[in-house]
């Protein structure tokens, strides 16, 4: 058995360390849901689309990415994210590691995104559509102003939990050299030789955040969900945790 | 020809194949296993029990699994466990392991939902007839509960054979691994990752038109 090195933790260097790490994995988190909202939402309209040249690469998309392992795409995003861009930005452009990371995640993320919205605008009576066309209002408006306003609103805590998902699946963009909490904490302990004690407050500190997100989300409950849709959801996130 | 490649190296991406199988295999039954163990004790009428489920689930629903992976193959060695003397045995298990730890959080939470949709009526007849909680648990509760959960755990199982991938990062040569490797000895990163993909879709596409198909058989013999 070796030495104990507990007492190494008393140390606020160590924890300096471990929190930049934290907060890359809190940055890589909450820029792969700001870009994957909005990507996410333009697929669950396209696959409700009446327009077939819209809605048939929607779905390929949408079921095509939520059938791939998360790594899989972090992983081809780091060797080939660069060489993607350099007919946009030049020959010489290099895709920073963070960014890199953050497509990789929000592909994933914008496809299963996608699904949870479309649970919510599917799972309202078809009366608010109804009652918005007889009143005139084209089918854009109709979204707009009635339908995306209820559904995103029922979708709130579905969207929160799906947070808890991306936060754990940030672990892995430090497959592809970006520092985030889990790199860090193998930098310690390939350091001082102490897995055991670091892979444990770094499960921790994933628990705490990921275990007060998912209770907060609970609280969001703004108006009543239908159960088509609460079972609908269940099913995404059945299918689409990853690590 | 996508996935082409993969006849080019046809014994990478085989035992990638064959591994990635034998771990999803092995981690789906240790997943429901322990999954209904553990949904057994949340709904049991001893609260330490259904503590001790509750904290289970909570834990590893709530920690990535990489990290459970990290641990499993690097710290359990530090402390006296080892799955294995031989280091590609020891991975191997340590990934087979960490599947079953992770995704049985998962089937519990499934598993007890349909626990709990069983009739009470029901569990109080059966009580009320003399079963013990044990045979109530076997021959009431249990068997009503399988039909209800097999879609949602044929969704654990999909989830399952993707996060293989992530035995690659302890060094186990599965799929992803194999296509990372054809990848750094050709730089041809699609050519390489799409003929992983295409496997990959080879072994959960049949289990989703499996579950399907079950969920059917289930609803017909009702």
């Amino acid at each position: 058995m070796r030495p104990d090195t507990w007492p190494m933790f008393l140390d606020p260097a160590i924890w300096g360390f471990l929190f930049e790490g934290l907060r890359e994995t809190i940055y890589i988190a909450l820029a792969s849901v700001a870009v994957s909202f909005p990507v996410g939402l333009l697929f669950a309209l396209g696959r409700l689309s009446r327009r077939r040249w819209i809605r048939w690469p929607s779905i390929l998309y949408v079921e095509g990415v939520r059938a791939l392992p998360v790594l899989l795409l972090i992983a081809y995003f780091g060797i080939k994210g660069s060489a993607l861009f350099r007919p946009i930005f030049g020959e010489d452009f290099e895709l920073p590691r963070f960014w890199a990371g953050v497509l990789g995640l929000s592909m994933y993320t914008s496809a299963v995104l996608a699904e949870i919205i479309r649970a919510g605008i599917v799972s309202l009576p078809r009366g608010q559509t109804e009652a918005a066309r007889a009143l005139g209002l084209s089918h854009t408006q109709t979204m707009r102003t009635v339908i995306l306003p209820q559904a995103l609103r029922l979708m709130v805590p579905a969207m929160m939990a799906q947070l808890t998902t991306v936060i754990k699946d940030t672990s892995l963009v430090g497959t592809i050299g970006i520092f985030e909490l889990l790199r860090q904490g193998r930098t310690i302990y390939t350091q001082f030789f102490n897995p055991v004690e670091v892979l444990l407050i770094v499960a921790t500190i994933y628990f705490v955040i990921c275990f007060a997100l998912s209770q907060a989300s609970r609280r969001f409950e703004l108006g009543y969900a239908p159960r088509a849709a609460r079972l609908k959801i269940e099913d995404i996130a059945l299918r689409d945790q990853a690590a | 020809m996508p996935g082409g490649i993969a006849f080019e190296f046809p014994q990478l991406y085989l035992t990638g194949l064959w591994l990635t199988i034998q771990i999803s295999v092995l981690g789906l039954f240790g997943a429901l296993l322990l999954g209904t163990l553990v949904a057994v004790l949340r709904v049991s009428p001893i609260a330490p029990l259904r503590w001790i489920g509750a904290a289970y689930v909570e834990f590893f629903r709530n920690t990535p699994l990489v990290v459970l992976l990290f641990f499993l193959f690097l710290g359990l060695p530090l402390i006296g466990l080892r799955f294995s003397t031989d280091t590609f045995e020891n991975i191997f298990r340590a990934a087979a392991v960490g599947m079953g730890l992770y995704h049985g959080a998962y089937v519990a939470e499934v598993v007890r939902g349909g626990l709990l949709g069983v009739d009470r009526g029901q569990i109080e007849a059966a009580r009320s007839l003399g079963l013990s909680y044990a045979q109530m648990l076997r021959y009431v509760q249990l068997p009503q509960t399988f039909r209800s959960v097999i879609p949602p755990l044929g969704n654990i199982g999909i989830a399952l054979v993707k996060n293989t991938s992530l035995a690659s990062t302890i060094g186990v040569a599965e799929l992803l691994y194999a296509a990372e490797i054809v990848e750094s000895r050709t730089f041809r990163a699609e050519e390489a990752f799409i003929a992983a993909t295409l496997l990959y879709l080879a072994l959960t596409i049949p289990l989703g038109i499996a579950v399907n198909a079950l969920e059917r058989r289930m609803l017909v013999a009702r």
